[in-house]
């Protein structure tokens, strides 16, 4: 394929994700608040969104380090938050095959939304799953930037309660996702456990212990239904993390 | 120091992930597919729980603002729509403390 080719394939997938800009940016803005009122600095608020580069699995190590959680209870954490990309890239690796220079790239920069609108999308090639990758990532940077600079406009923001904006962000990424009621079921009891947890344990082990728990559990309840692996693409667009 | 030594580990962590997937030839056994499908609803929902109560003492209406918050995520499903509702109702229902 020549040079041309290409760059039409990457701008396509980069303009395809351009509405889901509409939810990134508010996310990244309310990640950057809560790292600020977290005490992390401008520097190593936006070192996660560009190395890390995963919405939830920031926002909680941010909750996290604002708790004085302990650095390996953060960690575990992100990796019980994104172990699900393992199925997105089986998924793709499946429908997409790519050379073994293509693949670091795509898997870095690998995401819910991308994985879902290129999934749900006809076109497959490595510019358009780039093209697609690369348009949430630079969204998801300037939003940060941007959340951080005005956030600092705020005088002392505790003051105005926004560390609500944690349990209220994570509130919305749960309820799309449970539809069924063993879903109903595993949320509902994660949500006490954790609490009753969080009442004798410090930092991270709550969620730890209730992340292992709560899909054991699910994964017992959901026995006898069949696991989803051709992956909806409207559900992992839907988990936008 | 710490910062940055826990940042190394969750880069670690997550690009292993999105790597190990489009690596891998293999199909996952049934029961460890249906575990990572359940997976963020149960750490979603352990990172809701704890942090709703807040340390000023204003837990009451910092529910009522999750409830209705929760409302409009499942109204919406837009993320911005719910924590723009609760903080609104949060922020009203402090007026009068």
């Amino acid at each position: 394929m020549a040079g041309a080719g290409k760059r039409a394939a990457f701008a396509r997938g980069f303009w395809i994700l351009a509405p889901l800009w509409l939810g990134v940016v508010p996310f990244g803005f309310a990640y950057a608040v809560t790292a600020r009122g977290a005490g992390l600095s401008l520097l190593e608020t936006q070192a996660l969104s560009t190395f890390v580069f995963a919405g939830s699995a920031q926002l909680s190590a941010v909750g996290l380090f604002a708790a004085g959680a302990a650095g390996f209870e953060i960690v575990l954490t992100t990796l019980l938050l994104n172990v699900r990309h393992v199925l997105y890239g089986l998924a793709l690796g499946r429908e997409l095959p790519l050379s073994r220079r293509e693949r670091p790239i795509a898997a870095f920069f690998l995401t819910d939304e991308a994985f879902g609108v290129v999934a749900a999308a006809r076109e497959r090639s490595f510019p358009f799953l780039i093209g697609a990758e690369l348009s949430l990532f630079v969204m998801w940077n300037l939003a940060t930037a941007g959340g951080f600079v005005l956030g600092a406009a705020i005088p002392n923001p505790a003051r105005f309660g926004v560390d609500l904006i944690f349990p209220l962000a994570f509130l919305a990424l749960l309820v799309p996702l449970v539809r069924t009621r063993a879903e109903l079921v595993v949320a509902l009891a994660s949500g006490a456990l954790a609490f009753g947890l969080a009442q004798a344990l410090p930092g991270g082990l709550p969620i730890l212990l209730t992340g292992v728990g709560g899909s054991l559990l699910g994964a017992f309840l959901s026995r006898g239904t069949p696991a989803e692996r051709g992956i909806d693409p409207k559900d992992a667009a839907r988990e936008v993390a | 120091m710490t910062f940055w030594l826990t940042l190394a580990g969750m880069v670690a962590v997550t690009f292993g992930s999105r790597y190990a997937g489009l690596a891998l030839r293999a199909e996952l056994p049934d029961f460890w597919v249906r575990c990572l499908h359940f997976v963020p609803i149960a750490v979603f929902a352990s990172l809701v729980t704890p942090s709703i109560e807040g340390n000023r003492n204003e837990w009451a209406i910092r529910v009522v603002a999750a409830a209705v918050a929760a409302g409009a995520a499942w109204r919406t499903r837009q993320l911005w729509v719910a924590i723009a509702v609760g903080m609104a109702v949060y922020w009203m229902l402090r007026i009068p403390f």
